[in-house]
C-alpha cells in the first residue's frame, strides 16, 4: 500500500504553479471566516483536513456540523436587489442582442457597447447578466395593437424567463462561424465569474483571423549603427559556422567521421540535419479558409487586477482563448495548430528568462478551452523553438562544481515528487 | 488522508542538507576526516563526455603567461603529426529479434555507453546497469549501495513513517474518545444543563494539541536525499575494479547486458559511428539497419504466427518498401533532432510518452520535457484522393481524452508535455528492386520536418493578476 501511494508524486511547496485548488477537498468552514471578517484585511483562511471515516467522537461530529452550518449561513444570506442597481433590458430580435437604456451598474465598465444612446449587450453578456440575477430582460411587445411606438417603454415588455433567455440567445446569431454556442457561453461565464474581463475577439465574425507578422526584432541592431552591425554579423558567421557534411557521410553514415574534433559543439553541429519549422520566416496559413474550422480564437481575456480598465481602449489581451467542443473535434493537426497560432501575435519570452521558462513560453501561444458537457479544461499551447536554444553550447560554458554536480539551482528543493 | 500535510516540513531539512553536501564537495586539502556520510560520486567527472566521442581542445592561451603559447604549439604539432582519432573505440552490439532491442554485452562498452551520454538500459536493472553490484552487495562482498537498494530503503522508511503516523492518529482519536466520555460523566453528575459549550471548546483545544503532536511526528520523518532515482552511490574506481574482481570467495559472473533501443542504436551507428551492429553475425550497414529497424517496428506477433527472424528474409535487402510514416522513422527523426541539440533523450513508456528530455542526463537533473510524437500529413500528396485523406485522418486523430490522460500524468510528475509533429513526406521507397535496395539515409531523414508545441494546463484561478 505504501508503495502505491509513494509512486504518486505529490506537489511540493517549491512549485506552487502546478497546484490546482479545485483539486482539493473543500472544508466549508472557511466560508464562515470569510463572512466574519469580510471588512478587515482579507486573508484566505487555511483549509482543513477532511476525514474520510467516522470515528464516533463528538469532536468529529461537531466539526462536521460546524461545516454544514457555515455552508448554510452563506447560502441563507439574504441577497437584495436594490432598485438602484436593477438593470432593465430589452431583447432585440433583429440583432439577437439586448439593449439597456440607463446604465447604472459597474458591469458596463467591462461589457456592452454604446450605440445610439443605448448600451447594447452581446448575447453572452445579456445571458450572463440575466443568469446572475442582475438584469431583468423583457420581450418586445407586439406593436400591432394600435398603440404608438413612442409610447412603448421597456417596462411594457413581457419579462423573459431564464429558460427563454438561454433559448433566445444561444445559437440564433447571424455570422458564419461566429455563432454563439453553449460551449462558448460556458467558457465566457466561467471566466467572468473567475474575475476576468472577457471580450469577443476581433475576428469573431470572420472565417479566420488575420496573420500576425513577426515582430521587428532586428531593431536594436539597426540602432547600434553600422559598425556594431558589422561585428555582430561577423560574430554570427564565426559562431554559427556550419561544416558542410560530405554527401557520402550523409548517405551511409557516420555523420561524424573518425577524426580530430576540438569541441563537442563542433560534433553537435555536424549532427544537425533534421529540418525544423522555420519560426523566423513570416507565418502563413497552411489550410484553405473554412467557416467550419473549429480552431479559431473566440475570446480576448484580460486580467482584472491591473489598474484602470477602459473597454474602449483595452489594448492587447493577456490571453487568447479558443473554445473547443471536446465531443465534436479531435486534437488539432499540425496544420490546424499552425493556422491558429498564426493568428496570435508574436510574443516571445523575455531574453532574461531561464531556459526552461523560455522554452515553455514559446514564441506564440493560445489557450484552448476544451469543453465537454459544460466542463471546460484549459490547455495552453505554445509554439516553442527548441532549435533556437543549443543546449550543448550552454553546457559547454557552465563550469561544474565537484559536489555532486547537480546542474542548475532550480533542480534542488524540488524533492522526490518528480519521478525521473 | 491528506498526504500533502507533512510535505513542506520535509523540504527545508532537505535543502540545507544539499547545501551542506555541496560545501563538503569543495576540494579542500586532504587529511580532514570530515566525511560522516557517504560521498556522492563525482558525476560531472564520470559523465564529462556527453557523447561516446573524444574531443581534443587546444590548451588555453594565457596572455600574461608566454609559456602557454608553447603548450598550444606543442599540442598543435603533435596533433598534426599523430592525429588522434575519435571515436577511439567502436563498440559492438547485436540485434536481438526476440526483444526487438540491440544488446551490448562487453562490460567495458556497457560502462562507456552509459557514462558517455546515458545510452540504453541494463537488462536486469532499472536503468543504469547495476546488477553485478546489487548481487555482490547481497552476498556481502560490497559495502556500497545501489540506487535500487536505496529506493527500497527509502520505501521501507516511508512505510514505517506512515504506520507511525497512523498509530499516532489512532491514539489521538482514542484519547479524544476517553476525554469525551469523562466529560459526559462529569456533566451527567453535574446536570447543570449548559455543558455543550465547554465540551466543544475543550475539544478544540485538545485537537490543537493532537494536531501539533502529529505534526511533530511528521517533522521527524526520515529525510531524503534529493531524488534522482537514477543516481547511484558509487565512485568510478569501484566500477573499474569490479570488472576484474577476484577478491571475493567466489566469482560472480555478470549476467547483465545493456539493451539499446532501435533509435539509440541507429543514432550511435549512423550518426556517431561509435557502434557496430551485427545481425546473425553479419555487420549491418546504415542502410541495412534502417530497413531492419523499420521492418521490426511494424512487426507484430499478434498478426503473424512466425517470429520476426522468419519474416525477415536472410538477404540484406528486404522486399517490402518502407512506408513514409513508419513508426521507427518518425520516432528516430525526433530522437535525432533532440540529440543533435544536446538533450539526453531516453525512451519512456513509464511516463506514458515516447521520450523524456534530460538536460545533461538523468544523474544531473530531472527530465523537464516529455515528448509525444505525432504524425502530420500536411504534404499535398496526402490530400490528393479521398481515400488517402480518410486514411490520414484516421492516423492523425487523437481525441481530447487521450491528450488529457497524457497531460495529467506529466502534470503530476512535474514535467511539461511536448507534442512533436513530424511532417510525413510522400512515399520515397521503391522497395528492394531499385539500386540494390540501398537507401540514402541522409536524404531520407532530411525529408522529414519536426515542429514542437509545448503544452501546459492553464488554471483561471492562477492568472487573474
Amino acid at each position: 500500500m505504501a508503495d502505491e501511494e509513494e509512486d504518486i508524486p505529490r506537489p511540493v511547496g517549491a512549485n506552487q504553479e502546478d497546484i490546482d485548488l479545485t483539486d482539493e477537498t473543500q472544508d466549508f468552514r472557511f466560508l464562515d471566516k470569510l463572512t466574519v471578517n469580510a471588512s478587515g484585511a482579507a486573508s484566505l483562511p487555511k483549509r482543513g483536513q477532511k476525514d474520510f471515516e467516522s470515528h464516533d467522537t463528538k469532536l468529529q461530529s461537531d466539526t462536521l456540523e460546524a461545516s454544514r452550518q457555515a455552508m448554510h449561513n452563506v447560502l441563507s444570506w439574504t441577497r437584495v436587489h436594490t432598485e438602484k442597481s436593477r438593470i432593465l433590458g430589452m431583447y432585440h430580435p433583429e440583432s439577437n442582442m439586448a439593449y439597456v437604456e440607463k446604465v447604472k451598474t459597474k458591469h458596463f465598465e467591462n461589457m456592452g457597447k454604446a450605440k445610439g444612446g443605448k448600451e447594447w449587450l452581446l448575447p453572452e453578456e445579456a445571458l450572463f447578466l440575466i443568469e446572475r440575477g442582475s438584469m431583468d430582460c423583457r420581450w418586445p411587445v407586439n406593436k400591432s395593437n394600435g398603440e404608438n411606438e413612442e409610447e412603448l417603454t421597456i417596462e411594457d415588455g413581457a419579462p423573459m424567463s431564464l429558460q427563454a433567455a438561454y433559448a433566445a440567445f444561444i445559437g440564433f446569431e447571424g455570422g458564419v462561424g461566429g455563432k454563439l454556442t453553449l460551449e462558448m457561453f460556458t467558457v465566457y461565464s466561467g471566466l467572468k465569474r473567475a474575475g476576468y474581463f472577457v471580450f469577443r475577439a476581433g475576428c469573431w465574425d470572420d472565417d479566420r483571423g488575420t496573420l500576425q507578422p513577426l515582430a521587428h526584432h532586428q531593431d536594436p541592431n539597426k540602432a547600434g549603427g553600422y559598425l556594431s552591425r558589422f561585428f555582430t554579423e561577423i560574430w554570427r558567421r564565426i559562431s554559427t559556422h556550419m561544416y558542410p557534411i560530405p554527401k557520402a557521410n550523409l548517405q551511409f553514415g557516420p555523420l561524424v567521421k573518425p577524426g580530430l574534433y576540438r569541441s563537442y559543439a563542433d560534433v553537435y553541429r555536424l549532427l544537425q540535419i533534421i529540418p525544423t519549422h522555420d519560426r523566423t520566416a513570416p507565418p502563413k496559413f497552411h489550410l484553405e479558409s473554412d467557416p467550419n474550422n473549429p480552431f479559431r480564437i473566440h475570446y480576448d481575456v484580460y486580467k482584472s487586477g491591473t489598474g484602470k480598465f477602459r473597454k474602449a481602449h483595452r489594448g492587447p489581451p493577456d490571453f487568447r482563448v479558443a473554445v473547443i467542443n471536446a465531443r465534436e473535434t479531435s486534437l488539432p493537426t499540425a496544420d490546424q495548430l499552425n493556422d491558429l497560432l498564426a493568428t496570435t501575435p508574436y510574443d516571445p519570452a523575455s531574453p532574461q528568462d531561464q531556459m526552461y521558462k523560455k522554452l515553455k513560453h514559446g514564441s506564440r501561444n493560445v489557450i484552448l478551452a476544451v469543453v465537454d458537457n459544460g466542463i471546460p479544461s484549459y490547455i495552453r499551447f505554445s509554439d516553442s523553438d527548441f532549435s533556437d536554444i543549443k543546449l550543448y553550447e550552454r553546457n559547454g560554458r557552465i563550469p561544474r562544481g565537484k559536489g555532486g554536480g547537480r546542474g542548475r539551482g532550480g533542480g534542488r528543493g524540488r524533492g522526490r515528487g518528480r519521478g525521473r | 488522508m491528506a498526504s500533502t500535510a507533512h510535505q513542506p516540513s520535509n523540504s527545508p531539512v532537505q535543502s540545507s542538507d544539499v547545501a551542506d553536501a555541496g560545501a563538503k564537495g569543495v576540494p579542500k586539502d586532504n587529511g580532514k576526516p570530515n566525511v560522516p556520510r557517504e560521498k556522492r560520486p563525482n558525476y560531472a567527472q564520470i559523465h564529462s563526455r556527453p557523447l561516446p566521442i573524444d574531443v581534443y581542445p587546444l590548451p588555453a592561451f594565457i596572455p600574461h603567461n608566454p609559456l602557454s603559447i608553447v603548450r598550444v604549439a606543442i599540442a598543435l604539432i603533435s596533433q598534426t603529426l599523430w592525429p588522434p582519432i575519435s571515436p577511439l573505440v567502436i563498440h559492438e552490439a547485436y540485434f536481438s529479434s526476440q526483444t526487438l532491442s540491440i544488446h551490448v554485452t562487453d562490460p567495458q562498452s556497457v560502462r562507456a555507453l552509459w557514462e558517455q551520454g546515458f545510452w540504453g538500459k541494463g537488462s536486469l536493472s532499472r536503468s543504469e546497469p547495476r546488477w553485478l553490484d546489487m548481487e555482490k552487495r547481497k552476498r556481502g562482498l560490497k559495502a556500497m549501495q545501489t540506487s535500487e537498494e536505496y529506493t527500497a530503503q527509502r520505501r521501507r522508511e516511508r512505510r514505517q513513517f506512515k504506520l507511525e503516523r497512523a498509530r499516532l492518529e489512532r491514539e489521538a482519536i482514542e484519547e479524544q474518545r476517553r476525554a469525551e466520555a469523562r466529560l459526559a460523566e462529569a456533566s451527567s453528575l453535574d446536570a447543570t444543563g449548559n455543558d455543550a459549550e465547554p465540551t466543544t471548546s475543550d475539544g478544540v483545544v485538545q485537537t490543537e494539541a493532537l494536531i501539533s503532536k502529529v505534526d511533530a511526528a511528521s517533522m521527524s520523518e526520515p529525510e531524503f536525499v534529493p531524488a534522482d532515482d537514477d543516481v547511484t552511490k558509487e565512485t568510478e574506481e569501484d566500477l573499474v575494479a569490479e570488472s576484474s574482481v577476484e577478491d571475493g570467495p567466489f566469482e560472480i559472473q555478470n549476467q547483465e547486458h545493456l539493451q539499446l533501443t532501435m533509435e539509440e542504436a541507429f543514432f550511435l551507428s549512423y550518426a556517431l559511428g561509435a557502434l557496430k551492429v551485427e545481425r546473425q553475425g553479419i555487420h549491418q550497414s546504415s542502410s541495412q539497419l534502417l530497413r531492419l529497424f523499420c521492418a521490426s517496428s511494424t512487426f507484430s506477433t499478434l498478426q503473424s504466427p512466425q517470429t520476426l527472424e522468419e519474416v525477415l528474409p536472410r538477404t540484406p535487402i528486404f522486399g517490402n518498401p518502407i512506408a513514409p510514416d513508419n513508426p521507427f522513422l518518425l520516432k528516430y527523426v525526433v530522437f535525432h533532432h533532440f540529440r543533435s541539440l544536446g538533450w539526453v533523450v531516453r525512451a519512456n513508456i513509464k511516463f506514458a510518452v515516447d521520450f523524456l528530455l534530460y538536460n545533461r542526463g538523468p544523474a544531473f537533473s530531472h527530465a523537464e520535457f516529455a515528448v509525444m510524437v505525432l504524425p502530420s500529413y500536411s504534404h499535398p500528396y496526402w490530400s490528393e484522393t479521398t481515400e488517402r485523406r480518410e486514411e490520414c485522418k484516421k492516423k492523425e486523430s487523437r481525441d481530447w481524452w487521450w491528450l488529457h490522460r497524457v497531460n495529467r500524468v506529466q502534470g503530476l510528475a512535474h514535467k511539461s508535455l511536448m507534442l512533436v509533429y513530424v511532417e510525413v513526406p510522400p512515399p520515397w521507397d521503391k522497395g528492394g528492386q531499385s539500386q540494390d535496395g540501398k537507401l540514402d539515409v541522409g536524404d531520407i531523414l532530411k525529408r522529414y520536418k519536426v515542429r514542437e508545441f509545448v503544452l501546459g494546463r492553464w488554471t483561471p484561478n492562477r492568472h487573474r493578476g
